[in-house]
């Protein structure tokens, strides 16, 4: 257990080294993030003086030298914008983020799960060949579009919902969040939804398509010859058998709904990270850039822990190949 | 600060509150959605516009302007030269900061030191780099000594905010924000803000100019244009900013919207490159070729007369623009009354590329951004199609501004299309900065990316800059504007214009040319 955490440790390190220099060297490619700041005002001299004050003479090796040595003892650096440390500019924005995409997955999930567990029971119903061709709908129609017909249909046309924005916020444990207002439900409900959306089809079909799999197992025939009750059947025997591979998507999903609601979050003006990377990478503030990359990679490594750490729960034979 | 979070909160309630029944407290909160706010609450951090913008409800500057960028006494009254390098600002009396103090002219002479301090990567040094010295003469006088003649100081100080002068030379930006440090002499004081995040404004009572209409003032940040109008029609804002062309068409139509346009400073301008060896050759007849065909002023010519500025104005930008025949509006101080409209000739464009040695035209790349100003890819690629009318091929690229303005900085490209803004109202701003030969020596021609180079125009301009006499320097910078035009060192199109759109009958509001939206110059609908 020990060994295996240190081995995911060190992979995450690497994986880290490897993002900043691609950032890095991605960033310095695309040219001085002066010339896009820079006032029309300016002289020579002022441009000469700027470049200088940021490090941007320097060649980029001794520039991510700098950045990295940095980086170790913990000082990402302040935003070239907002002149206020990135880390805490980025984490300001964490709970609003967190917040969005648990509400998309607990829609996912409540819904997508038992729409898919029903299409995979019965699978020549009618209501089951609706469920799949809304599960079609979900992953294949493009979310921002999707989203502006959200806004157009309840907010504009029938004003039930707020267009954007986020409600007032009230400080739990330590965190400002929203959700837990009428109001502040009123505004996460068409992000969330539209959020949801893509992982509801995905939930829907994976469910399905495992529930199917395991229906025709011998096992499955076995526990019915046995007289057991079609409930027992099914709840024993083959949701836990469908679980794994529900778990591993919903990790990933979860992962990349946090790190990539960018979509979402600038159509609905939602002030979270996915926002804050997209008004950074337009002014090339690089050191939001790599900070937040960096960021989603440790995000991405801890999810996958413990995605593989379930796993172990589910599946006995995981846990038994992991301590051997 | 919990206390701002409960303000903001009571605020917002209110607005709802508003929003569902039409109470008198809707009538004192005015909400905007705006498409850019502040980077910080300090006034002396960046150059943006929407910075500017931001912080005029909290600050004021020493010298103003109207709706048309013409200077207007604001804490200063009035602004001489004493001699050539001396300017002489007197200081308005009785204005008092947000806490009480009074503005004296020590605050001034502060605010202009602390710029070079603590201004960040859009530098605010440009509006005090002609400062040698500033002299509290008396409370309310103010001498300002300047390095060489400087007739442009009051319009450099139009950013010149005024902060008081007791809150040291660090940058404090975390304060700022707080509002702890955020003590200004304007119309509203600071209830919260946060990067990217709503400005919450109240009223200030003492304010010198008179108390603004609205008590409350909320500015959200929707950068995106459609939830941005999407925002105004679901009742969730008063009045948003930079209406897309698209949605205006459609507002038309709308009697749940008023619109509200004005002209822009923004005019979208073809430049060419005039190096010898050009960065991407011209083809002709799919051959590349060595010499630039750009230096020949009859191939110039060609490309302005196969422009078709009616329409791009009445198709492309859906009649939201005007054609502009100089770089800045013509009543702007230094422009040229007397220059004709640019004519549409496409046989004379043929005729003219024959004379230069294209009878059957040429190949060339084209950029411009997509992302800056409104309508500026379609305008790019309308012209690509113009100018194929006349014999030509360019190959239009409209590029996101993050890769446009740093390869322009690298001389990447042959010929661009880019936006400019005469933001300060006068001539020296712009053709000092796109006309005059790129010379670190005296400071000029820094945006001159097409190598264009002139020495008696150069002479010219440096003369008029100098030249603290107005009806001469007007003069001068006249003939600059002509020449410049006459010669196509590069080729005005269109003159942008911006849409505001509100709630019907629900407020008045006069547009500026700067395409600010100041909340105290916005009064309810009578």
């Amino acid at each position: 257990m020990i060994g295996f955490l240190i081995q995911r440790l060190l992979q995450a390190i690497a994986v880290v080294f490897v993002m900043s220099l691609i950032v890095f060297v991605g960033v310095y490619a695309i040219g001085n993030p002066i010339d896009i700041l820079i006032d029309p005002a300016a002289d020579q001299a002022l441009r000469e003086a700027l470049i200088r004050q940021y490090g941007f003479d320097q060649p980029l090796p001794v520039q991510y030298l700098t950045f990295l040595g940095n980086m170790l003892t913990g000082d990402f650096g302040e935003s070239f914008v907002y002149r206020l440390p990135v880390l805490d500019l980025i984490l300001s924005r964490l709970p609003a983020t967190l917040e969005l995409a648990v509400s998309a997955m607990v829609i996912a999930t409540v819904v997508g799960i038992p729409l898919g567990i029903w299409a995979g029971y019965k699978p020549e119903a009618l209501s089951s060949k609706l469920i799949m061709g809304f599960s079609v709908l979900g992953f294949s129609v493009p979310t921002f579009w999707v989203g502006l017909l959200l806004i157009m249909v309840f907010a504009v046309e029938l004003g039930w919902l707020p267009s954007g924005g986020r409600g007032p916020t009230q400080e739990v444990l330590g965190v400002e969040l929203s959700i837990f207002s009428l109001e502040g439900l009123s505004h996460i409900a068409l992000p969330a939804f539209n959020l949801a959306l893509f992982k509801l089809g995905l939930l829907i079909r994976l469910a399905r398509a495992g529930m199917v799999e395991v229906m025709s197992s011998d096992f499955v025939r076995f526990a019915r010859a046995q007289g057991l009750p079609e409930r027992q059947v099914v709840s024993l025997h083959v949701l836990k058998n469908i679980a794994i591979p529900i778990v591993t998507v919903f990790g990933l999903e979860f992962g990349s709904t946090l790190a990539f609601a960018v979509v979402t979050e600038t159509i609905f003006t939602w002030p979270g990270m996915g926002k804050l990377i997209i008004d950074s990478i337009m002014v090339l503030d690089r050191p939001v850039m790599v900070a937040y990359l960096i960021l989603v990679v440790i995000l991405f490594v801890t999810i996958n822990l413990v995605v593989d750490l379930t796993y172990g729960q589910l599946d006995p034979r995981i846990r038994t190949k992991g301590a051997a | 600060m919990m206390k701002s979070f409960a303000l903001a909160g009571a605020l917002a309630a209110g607005l709802l509150a508003g929003t569902a029944l039409t109470t008198q407290a809707e009538a004192q909160t005015l909400t905007i959605g705006v498409r850019a706010g502040p980077e910080s609450i300090d006034p002396h951090w960046s150059t943006l516009g929407s910075h500017a913008e931001a912080l005029r409800h909290i600050f004021d500057t020493l010298v103003g302007v109207d709706e048309n960028l013409q200077l207007v006494p604001a804490l200063a009254t009035s602004w001489t030269p004493v001699d050539d390098t001396t300017w002489e600002f007197k200081i308005r009396e009785g204005v008092k900061f947000h806490d009480g103090t009074e503005l004296t002219a020590h605050d001034v002479k502060f605010s202009i030191e602390r710029i070079p301090e603590v201004t960040g990567p859009m530098s605010m040094t440009i509006y005090t780099k002609r400062v040698a010295e500033a002299i509290v003469v008396d409370d309310y006088t103010l001498h300002v000594k300047t390095n060489g003649p400087a007739p442009t100081l009051p319009n450099d100080f139009i950013r010149l905010f005024v902060v008081q002068d007791d809150i040291g030379m660090e940058p404090r930006n975390e304060e700022f924000n707080s509002g702890e440090a955020a003590i200004g002499t304007g119309p509203y004081t600071l209830v919260s803000w946060e990067p990217k995040g709503d400005l919450v404004l109240e009223r200030f009572d003492d304010y010198w100019g008179g108390a603004p209409h609205w008590e409350a003032v909320i500015r959200k940040e929707i950068p995106n244009d459609p939830a941005r109008v999407a925002a105004l029609k679901s009742g969730q804002v008063d009045m948003i900013n930079y209406v897309p062309a698209t949605d205006y068409a459609a507002m038309l139509r709308d009697s749940s919207v008023e619109t509200f346009i004005g002209d822009s400073v923004y005019i979208l301008d073809i430049y060419f490159s005039f190096v010898d060896d050009l960065p991407i050759k011209v083809q002709v007849d799919g051959q590349e070729i060595d010499e630039n065909p750009f230096q020949d002023a009859r191939v110039r010519e060609a490309f302005d007369l196969a422009i078709n500025r009616d329409a791009l104005v009445r198709v492309v930008l859906e009649g939201l623009g005007k054609p502009a025949n100089q770089l800045m509006p013509p009543d702007f101080f230094g422009g040229s009354m007397d220059l004709p409209e640019r004519e549409y000739d496409l046989e004379r464009a043929k005729a003219l590329l024959a004379e230069a040695g294209y009878p059957n035209g040429f190949e060339i790349d084209f950029q411009c951004t997509n992302n800056r100003l409104p309508g500026d890819a379609a305008v790019c690629e309308a012209l690509g199609q113009m100018w194929a009318r006349a014999g030509l091929t360019v190959n239009a690229e409209a590029l996101n501004g993050t890769v446009f303005f740093p390869a322009v900085s690298r001389r990447e490209y042959s010929m661009w299309m880019s936006g400019w803004g005469t933001l300060t109202g006068e001539a020296s701003y712009t053709y000092g900065s796109l006309v005059h030969t790129n010379d670190p020596e005296v400071g000029l021609g820094a945006f001159n990316r097409a190598g264009y180079s002139n020495p008696a125009l150069d002479a010219l301009i440096q003369e008029a800059a100098a030249e603290l006499d107005d009806d001469r320097r007007a003069e001068l910078f006249k003939e600059v504007t002509e020449i410049s035009m006459n010669e196509r060192i590069l080729i005005p199109t269109v003159q942008l214009q911006t849409v505001w759109a509100a709630k019907p009958d629900f407020l008045e509001f006069t547009p500026r040319i700067d395409q600010e939206t100041l909340a105290h110059h916005i009064q309810p609908a009578k």
